[in-house]
């Protein structure tokens, strides 16, 4: 754990902060200061991913740093699931942004590097932006599955769906990109290594946790009504094979393979 | 649908598995008899829930789902060890399904290595290597680390002083070496550069210490130096390499039929194989490494990812766009 003296870490922690004191003034129910703590900590975010991006001069997507640094800006996502797929949440939104920041602040390392050969391709960036979006996707899936757990139910004032329909929503919303990252990263692979599936442990991760969401999909269909419950659980067998996929395979010794320049 | 239920939680269960065993054993696992039998039954539990399960033909992007994901184990079907040797039995069509073959610069060859062990084989066409060559990122820097741990970037640019403070004076750049050599001529030795024959870049650089007295070091970028006792820096040259090129020639009966420069990303396409470049001669840069890999059932893998993701976006993104704007119309 190390802190950054840097304009870089700057950025990561105001928005941290931004993201942290917007979740506690919305708790603490000032809303509107907390949206606009909020904004600013989006702002903020922004700000410190186009330096990176200045920085490094390529899309800063090449490491756990930079993609922790991208899944940061959460907020036009949150907005988008309140107003248009009806999902709350913004406020959890302001914890997960402030949770993903916190790596990119304290644990990755920040210094730049070039690009190796094998991702100076065109599929690098949809590859991995593509993926970010559905894990922030997936990620709110699962505060809403853990609400459905919990027992909690949406305030009937805001017109919101219930915990459980708002799962099922995100991952409807995120499944696509989850499955788009998949196909692109093995068309990529065909193209940089020779093989479109070369059963390396992260690709097997993300098979796995592209697989519990065609799990969750297909045990909804046929008990959704009658287990609400382990729909939710399936959701978040979802996420918790997503973080192995996306930490543990790159970080852990046990998983060494064509992926471990991601780190 | 159980049964689609149960097999996805088995290949759930595969994959971590195979995930915790490491890519080699993997690979064998999978391409193994019970898992060939296993996917044999994932694609007739497919065929099968299209035809029972009308709502799979109903709604075309459940179709193009299902029909996609039968597709992409098809595809892998043909393409695997087991999909090669029926189609040399069924058809008489030798392929090598993956290999590697090894070029020397102006030199051509026909014969691929197969990664399986299996015997050397003979390609239709041959493949001339042109050229082959690294390029690095500019600038190449050399890396100053002092005593105390200060460290400094200096971009290698020939003949510009660099301050390394007033307690350690300056450092400057006074050549660069592409294949570094010393030459004994009489009682003397000759420091010279021969690029032709081989791969040791070194710089020349000139250390000018605040009391006025200079020193000439050798840094390496292949053999980093240590520090001596009475060394006050530690130098190391720092070459990164952006790209592997290989200038290739595809010659069938005598004529020159497709030429490209390969690189990373950017593979050969000829005859039904991908040539791509793999590895290089480190010591010389005299020959290149092309890995062979058939395209026997990539077209049906390709398919079938176009029809996922087509069905997916549909069913999940469109028909909902769809069903906003139209309500909005209305």
């Amino acid at each position: 754990m190390e802190i950054k003296y840097t304009v870089q870490g700057l950025l990561i922690y105001a928005a941290m902060g931004a993201y942290v004191l917007a979740f506690a003034t919305t708790l603490l129910r000032f809303r509107r200061m907390g949206q606009t703590l909020y904004l600013f900590g989006f702002i903020t975010a922004v700000l410190s991913f186009g330096y990176r991006w200045y920085d490094v001069r390529h899309v800063p997507l090449q490491n756990l740093f930079e993609v922790f640094l991208c899944l940061g800006m959460i907020y036009p996502v949150s907005i988008f699931c309140h107003r248009v797929l009806r999902v709350g949440g913004g406020c959890g939104d302001m914890l997960i942004g402030a949770i993903v920041l916190f790596p990119a602040g304290f644990v990755f390392n920040a210094e730049p590097q070039r690009l190796p050969p094998a991702l100076q391709c065109r599929l690098f960036v949809p590859h991995v932006a593509v993926y970010a979006a559905s894990y922030i996707f997936m990620a709110k899936a699962t505060f809403q599955a853990i609400y459905q757990l919990a027992g909690k139910s949406t305030n009937p004032d805001e017109k919101l769906l219930g915990p459980e329909e708002a799962t099922y929503r995100m991952i409807y919303a995120g499944f696509p990109l989850l499955t788009l990252g998949l196909v692109l990263g093995s068309w990529w692979g065909k193209v940089a290594w020779g093989d479109y599936w070369g059963w390396d442990p992260k690709e097997l991760w993300s098979l796995a946790s592209w697989l519990v969401y065609v799990g969750y999909f297909h045990f909804r269909y046929m008990f959704g009504k009658k287990h609400p419950r382990i729909n939710s659980i399936w959701a978040i067998t979802g996420m918790a094979v997503i973080i192995i996929t996306l930490l543990w395979v790159n970080l852990s010794k046990l998983f060494a393979g064509l992926h471990s320049y991601a780190m | 649908m159980w049964a689609a239920l149960g097999l996805i939680i088995l290949l759930i269960l595969l994959s971590i598995y195979g995930a915790f065993i490491g890519t080699e054993r993997a690979q064998k696992l999978v391409n193994s008899l019970p898992i060939s039998v296993y996917w044999l039954a994932f694609i007739f539990i497919l065929i099968e829930g299209i035809t029972v399960f009308r709502r799979l033909v109903r709604v075309p992007a459940l179709f193009l789902i299902h029909c996609g994901c039968i597709l992409v184990l098809a595809g892998a079907m043909c393409g695997s060890e087991a999909g090669h040797r029926l189609q040399s039995q069924l058809f008489g069509i030798d392929k090598v399904r993956t290999g590697q073959m090894a070029i020397y610069e102006g030199e051509s060859e026909n014969l691929v290595t197969p990664e399986d062990g299996e015997q050397i084989k003979e390609l239709p066409f041959s493949i001339k290597l042109k050229d082959f060559r690294l390029e690095h990122y500019k600038p190449e820097y050399l890396r100053v680390q002092s005593r105390d741990g200060e460290g400094w970037k200096v971009p290698v640019e020939v003949g510009t002083e660099f301050s390394l403070g007033e307690d350690l004076g300056t450092v400057t750049i006074l050549r660069t070496f592409e294949n570094f050599k010393i030459r004994i001529e009489g009682e003397k030795r000759k420091i010279t550069d021969e690029p032709e024959s081989g791969y040791n870049p070194a710089l020349e650089v000139q250390i000018k210490y605040p009391e006025g007295n200079k020193e000439t070091r050798y840094v390496f970028e292949r053999f980093p130096g240590h520090m001596h006792q009475e060394d006050k820096l530690l130098m190391s040259y720092h070459k990164i390499i952006s790209d592997y090129v290989s200038e290739l020639e595809i010659i069938k009966d005598g004529k020159v039929v497709a030429a490209k420069n390969i690189e990373v990303n950017h593979p050969l396409y000829y005859g039904g194989y991908h040539f791509y470049q793999h590895s290089y001669d480190a010591e010389a840069g005299q020959y290149t490494v092309l890995m062979v890999t058939s395209d026997t059932g990539l077209g049906l893998v390709y398919a079938g990812y176009a029809m996922l993701c087509i069905g997916v976006f549909w069913h999940m993104w469109l028909k909902g766009i769809y069903a906003r704007i139209k309500l909005k119309s209305e």
